[in-house]
């Protein structure tokens, strides 16, 4: 009986936990029925994919333990150039080129954890000092002409003629690649490491006290996430053949994903996925008003964050718990 | 090396004075003014514009750091509420992100109506001898007008009432407010403050290098890490940082050039910051 019982509720909880993914995955999954016919709209739904992932990966850091690291792009761009400029060199095949790409990202981002974690810096110091990264990595990008092509960047001929040169194909690609990462952001959350985010995250003296290997947590977040930005940067760079300076640049990536993310919810599942989702939409609205568009950007950012200060999945949340507590109470 | 310690000195006063602003603004409220840069290139656009007019350089300067100060005002008065009213971690996440969205909207804006609009003093008269060192009237201007700024800063917290009870809000606002000191006016009065000086920054560095409607990113860029390095809420530090950074950036430029100097000195900035997570001269909270 018991185990009857126990087994309904697991599944009701299994329900609970993954079904999000499955419904946004669904209606994803849809998106390129309508858009099949314009490459041009296609680019630009794969990149909303894109940073969709990147949201992803920064809220395991940011959203999970609190670190601010402003380097998003940058970890992704090691990912990215350490991937092409491999395969490029030594004829590595594209899949091993992408692990090795991600790995370097994830030690790179293991390492900036450890070091702000060690010196117990707070919020705005691990944003500067990872900013500080940002820059060094696009000043790099720009100086080493003979590894990064500079200005100019690199074109990556490995994918062409494979599924990844596609647009559609590329998008399902993406689209698990977000996937897994919102699974696998779940099955963090519900294990012991998600506990000992959760319990940091509320009150970082208390966790520590109670047992909590605060520091090593944060560092196995750091990497995590940044193995997630360094792959999805790699596959991006095959995908599209070309990266240069801005592909991964500060001002073009960093800016919109901490928006996105804090848009959709800091610490939510859906959270990237719904600020991903809305700032594409968005993006592509402005288009047409050419020179106006920043300046639109700006006063949306400002009339969206005054709205929802939570994010925009945690207020739906609350809004929803509160009609429950009336409707139960 | 005596040219190029002084070259450093020139660039990290105005990198100082670029730092103060946003320092002040954090220390105080909490809220850390990603638009600060913006603010300078928006008082410099202002002068450009009145000059372009034919107007004197003595009225247009004024012109200029009064438009600064009440679009802090304004600002203030506005978004800042808000952002007030949350504490602790939230207040400086919608801060920050808000400015952000300023800084955007006065980016847009400028570069929509005056996208090839650029101030650029030309201070009158050859060099003058420094040390034995030649040095450009303009620098050595700009220097003046940073280092009678921070004088004038460092006066008014130390001695004036006003600027005591500034410090109070900054070492602890629940204890200011038991002491009759209404944080909110102080706040308000800080952040004013702070655009007039966003507003010196854009017209003392226009002396050496023209201020351009797209510099806005890049001054905010420079003037947080000045900020941080210096230790925020510290008026100080951020010209002790300026200074430091300054001459760290003319020396690897001469003597290691291309794309490391940058690299240099992002990497003095942000081991500064690990060896001394309070900044140089900050106060660990």
């Amino acid at each position: 009986m018991s185990e009857i019982v126990e087994s309904a509720r697991s599944k009701t909880s299994l329900v609970r936990d993954y079904g999000p993914i499955v419904l946004a995955a669904a209606l994803l999954a849809l998106v390129p029925l309508a858009f099949h016919d314009s490459p041009s709209k296609m680019t630009v739904i794969i990149g909303g994919l894109l940073f969709c992932a990147y949201a992803i990966g920064f809220n395991v850091i940011f959203g999970s333990t609190g670190q601010l690291f402003l380097c998003t792009g940058a970890l992704a761009g090691i990912g990215g150039f350490s991937a092409a400029i491999v395969n490029d060199r030594t004829g590595v095949p594209m899949l091993l080129a992408i692990a090795i790409g991600g790995l370097l990202a994830a030690l790179v981002g293991g390492l900036l954890s450890w070091i702000a974690v060690s010196r117990s810096l707070d919020t705005i110091f691990t944003g500067v000092v990872t900013l500080a990264f940002s820059l060094s990595f696009e000043n790099f990008v720009l100086g080493r002409k003979d590894l990064t092509g500079g200005e100019t960047g690199i074109r990556i001929e490995a994918a062409s003629e494979t599924i990844l040169d596609d647009q559609v194909a590329p998008y399902y690609i993406f689209l698990g690649l977000v996937v897994v990462y919102l699974v696998l952001y779940r099955v963090i959350q519900r294990s012991q490491m998600g506990w000992a985010f959760k319990a940091l995250r509320d009150d970082e003296v208390a966790a520590e006290l109670a047992g909590v290997d605060v520091t090593r947590y944060r560092v196995y977040a750091g990497i995590i996430g940044s193995a997630m930005l360094g792959v999805a940067g790699a596959v991006f760079a095959f995908h599209r053949g070309f990266i240069g300076p801005t592909t991964y640049a500060f001002g073009d990536v960093d800016v919109s994903v901490l928006v996105m993310l804090v848009f959709g919810g800091i610490g939510s599942l859906l959270g990237p996925v719904v600020g991903a989702v809305v700032f594409t939409i968005l993006d592509e609205a402005l288009v047409d008003f050419a020179r106006l568009r920043e300046m639109l950007y700006g006063i949306v950012i400002v009339v969206l964050f005054l709205g929802f200060r939570r994010g925009l999945i945690p207020s739906l949340e609350s809004v929803r718990s509160k009609r429950r507590d009336r409707s139960e109470g | 090396m005596t040219a190029v310690v002084l070259d450093g000195i020139v660039l990290g006063l105005q990198m100082g004075l670029l730092g103060v602003g946003l320092t002040l603004v954090y220390g105080l409220g909490g809220v850390l003014n990603l638009a600060h840069g913006q603010f300078a290139v928006f008082a410099a656009i202002v002068i450009a514009r009145l000059l372009d007019a034919d107007l004197s350089l003595w009225v247009a300067i004024p012109a200029g750091l009064v438009c600064a100060a009440l679009l802090g005002l304004v600002i203030d008065l506005s978004l800042m509420r808000p952002v007030y009213r949350l504490r602790g971690e939230d207040r400086v996440l919608l801060g920050l992100l808000l400015m952000l969205g300023v800084g955007t909207i006065i980016d847009g804006l400028l570069e929509w109506r005056y996208p090839i609009e650029a101030l650029s003093i030309r201070v009158p008269g050859g060099p003058v001898s420094v040390l034995g060192v030649p040095m450009r009237r303009g620098g050595l201007v700009g220097s003046a007008m940073a280092l009678t700024a921070g004088a004038a800063l460092f006066g008014f917290f130390r001695f004036s009432t006003f600027g005591r009870a500034t410090r109070s809000v900054i070492q602890d606002e629940d204890g200011a407010r038991l002491c009759g000191v209404n944080p909110g006016t102080v706040r308000t009065t800080i952040f004013v403050l702070s655009g007039i000086l966003a507003g010196l920054v854009g017209i003392s560095r226009s002396m050496t290098a023209p201020i351009e409607v797209t510099s806005g990113v890049g001054l905010t860029i420079t003037a947080l890490i000045v900020a941080v390095v210096g230790g925020l809420g510290s008026v100080s530090g951020a010209f002790l940082a300026g200074v430091l950074l300054g001459i760290v950036s003319t020396v690897s430029a001469f003597y290691i050039g291309s794309y490391i100097t940058t690299i240099v000195l992002l990497a003095t900035a942000a081991l500064t910051i690990v060896f001394r997570p309070s900044g140089l001269l900050g106060h660990r909270p």
